[in-house]
């Protein structure tokens, strides 16, 4: 049979019938990135070694009738700032240099012990911050539709994986849109869950009341069945509910989508975003108007104008305290000097990357005496704002559409030097954070130029089966999201 | 209108929480004396990845502490980032409170010469603690040495600090508060409130004002690592103020450090005034949520607290205040007490035998009242047969040392010691002075000879008498009886 392209469920149960080995599916998954890494740089830790090993490992309980596991041998791609025991976990930063972790994140405990086999650490933007995956210690990604462009960010090496069929599954990190802009720029899906579903436990740090592990994939069932399998109720993270989650594998299960009202916020549909972007909006409302929803109007005056500035308040503010642990005392890269603020300021100055410096700065300028209220306090309240107007949109729609970004993806070098453009990368995703809403960016087809759309629907908290459900619509009128480039790479 | 220049002191009090585990993993807190860094977890370490979980035990331990201070419980708190660098701050923030801390308000009543003084409590609040540095020059301080080394054993135990109005009027007030919180911690059971090794830190504000209308900036002095250092040091500072305020001088808002050696506080003025703590809603920890029948149920379940221990044991066992205070001073030594009368002992007898021989044992590290090395019925037997005269308070002291030795009781002890049943007196004490008159004819004879003029041969019969009886005669009687008997 062919590997290549195979879905995350299909792989699994071919597996566990004995219809191929897992370590068949290893050999292609480093067939695929022998064939691509060099133009893609979509990885910065391959574990070929331990890969194979557990690959022999889940054969040898095939063999005695013990393989078991809805993600059986099934390889995945982790963003390198999810910690796994033993095993670099950079987060694109030279400050984590030589440092293993002495555990796993919880994601990546319920990835094992659902069967799956941890094959890459991915790129990214250092600590999660950027919308290109430039911002990287070890260099950009490129994007697999068109290498001279980005991949998105942060979670840019995820979603290039899966985009080049590396792995059939991935998950990446979402703090402003980090995983649902570069779903939309490669071509997949992405899902961030609802603030408090996945357990933060393990992933290091960016924003912490804004981040949120997700899963990408090729298709719906496969991110349904990523999502079940890290969801589960974690008690080392006190932001992470308890409770019991709903199905999310069987929740797309029913096709008509009668009943379900669909807003669109037509202010972000304006000349500010793409046009062939405002399209595919358009075009996927009448795909779910066509399986039985109705689309109504909402607005969302403050989420698209105060959005980006509160978010570059809050998600720095949060981020300078979390990073301000990175001193060369404990763990990775330590810059000797004569005393210990000399210690400090080497280490971190030679540690951390331009756009990290430029968050903490910024971060530790608002929380500062004197421009707290203004800056911290103002936005905290812009916030509240922002899920008050959400709450209210959600009175009126059960999901709402809209653009995942108001451009394709654009080229390498052209935005790296100009930050707030690139912030307006995310414009349409951070205030899904800000609200700590589950969104999900779908692909819905190909540019004139060749270049994927994504489209970006969001729900209240805790409904990711209604996204699962959209999604599914979607992808049933739209077929599965295709291999970048084709499947004979 | 008194003349004399005023003092006002406020007192922060930190006081570690004794619960088995630490404030936000499952470290154990026992660090005193662990090998450095053995306690220590990713999440207690601040590795990269993990997050806090509040221990419940904390909250629990707080509330007593607030109830028992009388302190109004905040509906709901929550928790805050204080940021600031440091090698022994793992994340480089302390999880701390700010805005809404856990409990405000209450007092706690001190003793003052003129009577009772309420302290007023400002606020109650939670916070973790950071870990040790341990420097490597000779005199254990940073200047001057090659390297430091950290010990992340205490990171993350529990604090609470309690922070007092400034109500208190001189070093002996301050001195008084903290021995009657540390009583209350311990009482509690929240805390061993040790301030040698650091479970009890006090931070003292002091500043001093004149009835001129003249007054000095607040100072605040740390580094006091005994009730003896806070005292000192808080006398030292009242000195150093009055003289530069006298000289026409400003007293610098500034953060001294109480160096116990050279007797003196030092500035550490620079870096600590120039933090900026950029404290903010910790983001990894929801909101606290109080539940009103928790409060409740702790509330019923708080012990005695010393104060009313000392009222009641005035008025049950008719002691005085002295008595009272000294016998509560410690929760086991008062519940001792007071099994000792429950058990048939006389409380004023009791009272006085614990005021002397048991506090000078708990002095001199030879006893422990928690565990008792003789139990409440042994003492209680033996004062009872001091009670009824069958044995002297000399030969009491023996026997109870006997009865430490080998762990029995009173009766046990003085059978082991020769000491009969009942004391020598009456007939029985007139047939061994008998005796020993007979053996001592010739003493007996310079006697009646007047040559015993300043009485001392009197006073030999006398001791040979006593010896006999081993105490357990009624030395007045032995006297009356030597007397009678020699002319």
């Amino acid at each position: 049979m062919t590997l290549d392209g195979l879905g995350a469920a299909e792989t699994a149960s071919a597996i566990r019938n004995g219809d191929v080995t897992a370590s068949a599916v290893i050999d292609n998954v480093f067939k695929r990135v022998n064939a691509w890494e060099s133009q893609l740089n979509a990885l910065i830790t391959p574990l070929e070694e331990r890969a194979r090993q557990d690959a022999e490992r889940l054969d040898r309980q095939v063999k005695d009738g013990k393989a078991a596991g809805p993600l059986y041998g099934v390889p995945v791609i982790v963003k390198d700032n999810m910690c796994t025991e033993g095993i670099p976990t950079t987060c694109g930063s030279n400050i984590l240099e030589g440092w293993r972790p002495p555990y796993d994140a919880w994601v990546i405990r319920k990835l094992r012990e659902a069967g799956a086999v941890i094959v890459a650490k991915s790129n990214m933007d250092e600590f999660a911050m950027g919308s290109s995956t430039e911002h990287s210690a070890h260099g950009p990604t490129s994007n697999p539709w068109d290498t001279e462009r980005v991949p998105g960010g942060s979670s840019g090496g995820s979603a290039a994986s899966v985009s080049a069929g590396y792995v059939p599954v991935a998950l990446g990190s979402d703090t402003g849109g980090s995983i649902r802009q570069p779903a939309s720029f490669c071509g997949v899906y992405g899902l961030k869950p609802t603030y408090g579903l996945v357990s933060r436990f393990g992933l290091v740090a960016f924003a912490s009341s804004l981040d949120q592990i997700g899963p990408f994939a090729r298709n719906m069932e496969d991110l349904a069945l990523m999502l079940s399998v890290i969801s589960p109720h974690d008690p080392q993270d006190a932001t992470c509910v308890e409770g019991k989650r709903p199905d999310y594998v069987r929740s797309g299960d029913n096709a008509s989508l009668s009943g379900l009202r669909v807003g669109i916020v037509r202010e972000f549909l304006t000349d500010a975003v793409d046009p062939e972007l405002v399209v595919a909006v358009r075009d996927t409302a009448a795909i779910l108007e066509d399986a039985g929803a109705s689309i109504v109007d909402v607005q969302l005056p403050n989420a698209g104008k105060a959005g980006l500035p509160c978010y570059y308040i809050i998600a720095p503010a949060e981020a300078s305290s979390n990073l301000a642990r990175y001193d060369g005392i404990r763990y990775g890269r330590r810059e000797d000097a004569g005393d210990l603020i000399g210690q400090y300021l080497k280490t971190r100055g030679a540690g951390f990357g331009n756009e990290v410096k430029r968050r903490i700065l910024t971060g530790t300028y608002v929380l500062s005496s004197g421009y707290y209220d203004a800056y911290y306090l103002r936005a905290l309240k812009v916030r509240r704002l922002i899920c008050r107007e959400f709450d209210q949109a959600f009175g009126e729609a059960d999901v709402i559409l809209m653009p995942t970004t108001p451009s394709l993806p654009f080229r390498k070098g052209e935005l790296v030097d100009d930050p707030v453009q690139m912030y307006m990368s995310d414009v349409f995703t951070l205030p899904i954070n800000l609200a700590g809403l589950p969104g999900l960016s779908m692909y819905t087809g190909s540019s004139r130029s060749g270049l994927p759309l994504g489209v970006q629907i969001v729900a209240p908290r805790w409904e990711e089966c209604r996204l699962l459900q959209c999604g599914r619509a979607v992808e049933n009128a739209l077929g599965p999201a295709p291999l970048a480039g084709g499947s004979d790479r | 209108m008194t003349k004399e220049a005023r003092t006002i002191i406020g007192l922060e009090v930190h006081v570690q929480l004794s619960t088995q585990s630490k404030m936000f993993c499952s470290c154990s807190t026992d660090y005193i004396g662990a090998v450095p860094n053995t306690n220590i977890c990713p999440v207690c370490l601040g590795l990269p990845g993990t997050l806090p979980v509040l221990n419940g035990k904390v909250i629990e331990f707080a509330f007593r502490a607030a109830l028992a201070l009388g302190s109004r419980i905040a509906d709901r708190t929550w928790f805050h980032r204080k940021n600031y660098f440091y090698p022994d701050l793992p994340k480089a923030y302390q999880i701390s409170q700010y805005d809404i801390p856990l409990a405000s308000g209450g007092t706690l009543v001190i003793e003052t010469e003129k009577g009772k003084k309420k302290i007023g409590i400002t606020r109650l609040h939670l916070e973790e603690d950071a870990g040790k540095l341990v420097h490597e020059a000779k005199d254990g301080r940073l200047s001057g040495s090659a390297g430091s080394l950290v010990d992340y054993n205490r990171a993350g135990v529990p604090l609470v600090e309690i922070v007092s109005e400034p109500d208190l009027a001189s070093p002996e007030e301050a001195r008084d508060y903290v021995v009657l919180l540390r009583q209350l911690v311990r009482y509690l059971g929240i805390s061993d409130g040790d301030m040698e090794s650091g479970s009890l830190r006090v931070d003292a504000n002091i500043s001093r004002t004149f009835p001129d209308g003249r007054f000095g900036s607040k100072v605040e002095v740390k580094n006091m690592n005994s009730l003896a250092a806070l005292e000192k040091a808080l006398a030292y500072e009242e000195r150093r103020q009055d003289k530069i305020l006298k000289n026409g001088g400003a007293i610098a808002q500034e953060t001294r450090h109480w160096d116990d050696g050279a007797g003196q506080t030092v500035s550490s003025r620079g870096k600590e005034e120039a933090h900026d703590y950029r404290y903010f809603p910790e983001p990894d920890l929801p909101p606290v949520v109080i539940n009103e029948s928790a409060i409740a149920n702790i509330r019923e379940n708080l012990p005695e607290l010393p104060w009313e221990k000392e009222e009641r044991f005035r008025e049950e066992y008719f002691l005085d205040r002295e008595e009272a205070t000294l016998l509560v001073s410690g929760k086991n030594l008062a519940e001792y007490f007071e099994e000792t009368v429950k058990a048939g002992a006389d409380a004023k007898l009791a009272a006085n035998w614990f005021r002397t021989e048991i506090l000078r044992l708990i002095n001199e590290g030879k006893f422990d009242p928690g565990t008792p090395p003789a139990s409440a019925g042994n003492l209680a037997e033996l004062l009872e047969t001091v009670k009824e005269g069958r044995l002297s308070n000399t030969a009491a002291k023996d026997v109870w040392g006997k009865m430490l030795q080998d762990g029995c009781g009173a009766r046990e002890a003085m059978k082991t010691l020769g000491l009969s049943e009942g004391s020598a007196s009456g007939e029985k004490l007139r047939a061994i002075i008998e005796e020993i008159l007979e053996n001592q004819q010739e003493v007996v004879k310079e006697i009646h000879s007047g040559k015993d003029l300043k009485g001392k041969k009197l006073k030999f019969l006398f001791g040979l008498v006593m010896r006999e009886t081993r105490g357990q005669a009624d030395p007045a009687e032995v006297k009356e009886t030597i007397e009678k008997m020699v002319r």
